[in-house]
């Protein structure tokens, strides 16, 4: 058998051909096959209005979210006490090294840190004692050593540790205890330790 | 020598695309024996072939935007069904065991559903299925089609030589598979 044999009896056998009616309706399955399939899809394409409406509407929430977010932690900045740099052994450290018996007391308040200095080297050496001192909203740090008369939160306050490392402050209508004897306001809120370890 | 899209089937195509029903329709009239020839051809089951037509033409439908006017709308058709046809052959390959038991298969289903017009096409039809779906495609386009090898070739995506060789190694197999087959007008 030849190439031209083989093509001839290829091309001599038929297949199976559906009836006429099959080619009368095979074109419109298809057309409403399509036209189904495009109807499904329209919707889609037609639905960037409630997409955009919706991406819109996310946005203005992020950002009120955003905004109220920075509002908040501004005032809550505002409201929080400054940093206790003077709960930093080494800054203390560092700040009475500098000045030999001569640093009566570092204060840190709203204003800043400020160092209340004597005319001359008499500050007995002892030990370090931190005392934190919050009237209300209004709060003050201070290192100093037993003796030490200072102002701090707006209270002139008498500092004073005992020979068992306990520390007493004395101040206008008030006398506060380490060991437990609180006389101070009932606003007034204080914390004190000794520092002497650390330094 | 690549065939053209006619500027008026060009129109036609820009009809369809705009919605314009009757004009698919048309379209879909004009070829639907060529591609459901082939999908037959492809598969050897006319209910099969039936639903890749159907699914050719959808296809082409949908991506009517791509089609560019280098080739005849029918070429760009007869691509989508051929390559339609084949991705069905190796997922039903991959469903069956192995190649031989799905063609003794398929040969006994295409038998009792599709019953050919007479004893040759029968032979024809048993022979093509037990062809590689390639090489089944190849004699498809160049015998049936009437395709040159390089469109063919670009049809099939493939080179012209590897066309050549599918030609002549189905060519082989269809002189042994037909022994005895007069090819005598009947």
């Amino acid at each position: 058998m030849n190439r031209f044999e083989l093509d001839s009896i290829l091309k001599k056998a038929r297949w199976p051909e559906p009836p006429e009616a099959f080619w009368e309706e095979f074109p419109q399955q298809v057309a409403r096959r399509f036209n189904r399939k495009r109807a499904e899809n329209r919707p889609l394409r037609r639905s960037w209005f409630p997409r955009l409406a919706w991406g819109v509407a996310t946005a203005l929430c992020v950002l009120i979210a955003f905004a109220i977010g920075h509002w908040r932690g501004r005032v809550e900045m505002e409201v929080i006490p400054p940093k206790d740099v003077l709960a930093d052994a080494k800054i203390v450290h560092e700040t009475l090294a500098m000045f030999p018996n001569r640093v009566r007391a570092i204060i840190e308040d709203e204003r800043g840190m400020s160092l209340v200095l004597s005319d001359n080297d008499n500050v007995p050496a002892s030990e370090a004692l931190y005392i934190r001192i919050c009237n209300g909203k209004q709060c003050a740090s201070v290192v100093t050593f037993s003796g030490q008369e200072i102002q701090i939160a707006g209270q002139k306050v008498t500092v004073l540790s005992d020979a068992q490392g306990g520390i007493i402050l004395e101040g206008t209508g008030f006398v506060w205890s380490s060991g437990g004897g609180n006389y101070a306001e009932k606003n007034l809120k204080i914390e004190a330790r000794n520092l002497g370890e650390v330094l | 020598m690549a065939r053209m899209a006619p500027p008026d089937e060009l129109n036609r195509i820009q009809s369809s695309l705009a919605g314009d029903t009757e004009v698919l329709a048309a379209l879909v009239k004009e070829h639907q024996r060529m591609v459901l020839a082939v999908t037959y051809r492809m598969t050897g089951s006319l209910a099969d072939a039936e639903d890749l037509a159907q699914e050719a033409f959808l296809r082409a439908f949908r991506q009517l935007n791509s089609f560019r006017a280098e080739s005849k709308f029918s070429t760009w058709l007869c691509q989508i069904a051929v390559n339609l046809s084949l991705n069905w052959r190796a997922r039903e390959k991959q469903r069956g065991d192995v190649h031989s038991k799905w063609v003794e298969n398929l040969i006994s289903e295409t038998d009792a559903r599709d019953p050919l017009p007479d004893e040759l096409s029968r032979r024809v039809q048993q022979a093509l299925n037990r062809l590689p779906p390639k090489q089944r495609a190849a004699i498809v386009l160049t015998v049936y089609e009437e395709r040159s090898h390089a469109e063919a070739a670009k049809l099939l995506n493939c080179t012209e030589a590897t066309i050549s060789w599918r030609v002549f190694a189905a060519r082989q197999k269809l002189k042994r598979f037909l022994k005895g087959v007069s090819h005598e007008p009947l």
